[in-house]
């Protein structure tokens, strides 16, 4: 019996006891050296985030989602149905939010009767364009049941301008340019605004990337 | 021969269209190829990798408050009091209106009566606060600006405790519990009696707060 006591403490002790719940990255491949490789990449940076006090935006275009976080703590999390990049290079460090879509904000009539109608999410933009330094544009495109032939075209429409705006600053300069990184994502409306709410200029952003096939 | 020149536009330009979408990477989660393995790694070259996530992971959550936490949202106005993954407490709150009031005689200067959004600390806590009306709660009723101190001073209408986390913001209660759930303060987050307590009791100076 003391034999069998002193074989399960010692078990007890030297398992190891680091398990899948303190994994940043749950659904990571330990076996994938790629993955690994984008993995720590990302954890340096957030790091850094984390450390200070503040809220930061986490893109996992692996787990396909959109978090909210601070400390390391995910505080709200956005799904994100599809996603579509260029220039995935350029997609990692830390962004810093520099323009994000203006919100109508209603003034208070000093002394009148009634009070003012609040801000709500429903205020809150669905389609909108985020501008990050160093120079990055992510696209938040709200999903609609049934993507009509119209959403179709305003996606269509929206790769083409990109690509239209490379060519051109290619022929007015000397210099080849490198255009910039773009991502769009597609996320449900209500989700869209949410989104829109939790942002704040200055914001930083880091993107998890899948890792090349 | 216009309308063939036209034609012949168009169908230009919806083939580079089509082209240009066909460059771009579409993936959709219920068919992702998740990641793709690289071929059989030799376990000795993945074991530098799998050491350093694993610290570096333990790293991220050891930045996690040892102590609770509480967390704003103010797109939901909601509060919890967490501790590590556990909810402690769960409240409903009214958190900042976002409109705006100019500032007489200052121009373009306004007041935004947002809840501010990021990471903050309990400062203070009170109890049977005193509201010390600013400048903004006689301009907006379109009263004059009281010259002596005293006559800001409001009684029982925060509630028995407050929670300040700086520039004048607090968590406080309120007389308008109908109006939990809503925005509609002027930065302040607003609780009921209950919950109030609750976050008192379960706050300290010190303890974050996170609002989003």
């Amino acid at each position: 019996m003391m034999k069998l006591c002193a074989i399960l403490i010692l078990f007890v002790f030297t398992t190891p006891s680091w398990g899948k719940e303190l994994e940043a990255f749950p659904d990571l491949q330990l076996n994938d050296a790629q993955g690994l490789k984008e993995a720590t990449r990302v954890l340096e940076e957030e790091l850094k985030l984390a450390a200070r006090p503040q809220t930061y935006v986490l893109i996992d275009l692996v787990g396909s989602t959109i978090q909210i976080k601070g400390r390391g703590i995910g505080l709200h999390q956005i799904p994100i149905i599809r996603w579509s990049g260029e220039s995935r290079n350029e997609l990692k460090g830390i962004h810093k939010l520099v323009a994000r879509p203006s919100v109508v904000r209603r003034k208070i009539d000093p002394g009148a009767a009634g009070e003012q109608e609040p801000i709500s999410l429903a205020d809150m933009p669905t389609d909108y364009v985020l501008s990050c330094s160093p120079s990055m544009t992510i696209a938040v495109v709200p999903s609609t049941a049934g993507e009509n032939l119209l959403r179709g075209a305003a996606i269509l429409g929206t790769s083409w301008w990109h690509h239209v705006q490379h060519w051109a600053s290619s022929l007015f300069t000397d210099t080849p340019s490198t255009p910039t990184p773009h991502l769009q994502l597609t996320i449900a409306v209500d989700q869209a605004q949410s989104l829109a709410w939790a942002l704040v200029d200055g914001m930083a952003i880091v993107i998890r990337r899948p890792t090349d096939k | 021969m216009g309308r063939l020149l036209l034609a012949t536009s168009a169908g230009i330009l919806l083939l580079f269209l089509v082209v240009s979408a066909l460059t771009t990477t579409h993936i959709a989660p219920d068919h992702t190829p998740a990641l793709h393995p690289s071929p059989v790694q030799d376990h000795a070259s993945l074991r530098p990798l799998q050491d350093r996530y694993k610290v570096l992971s333990k790293q991220l959550s050891q930045l996690t408050p040892s102590q609770p936490y509480i967390v704003v949202d103010t797109a939901r106005n909601r509060l919890y009091v967490k501790h590590q993954e556990k909810v402690m407490l769960d409240a409903i709150a009214s958190t900042g209106s976002g409109v705006i009031l100019d500032k007489p005689g200052e121009g373009n200067s306004q007041w935004v009566f947002d809840t501010p959004r990021g990471e903050f600390l309990v400062k203070t806590k009170l109890t049977n606060p005193t509201w010390i009306k600013p400048d903004w709660a006689f301009i907006e009723e379109g009263l004059a600006v009281p010259q002596n101190a005293a006559e800001r001073a409001e009684q029982g209408v925060l509630g028995d405790y407050a929670l300040g986390f700086g520039k004048g913001y607090f968590i406080h209660g309120t007389l308008y519990t109908r109006l939990l759930g809503k925005n509609v303060t002027h930065g302040c987050i607003r609780l009921n009696d209950s919950d109030l307590k609750g976050v008192y009791k379960l706050a300290r100076v010190g303890t974050p707060i996170m609002i989003f």
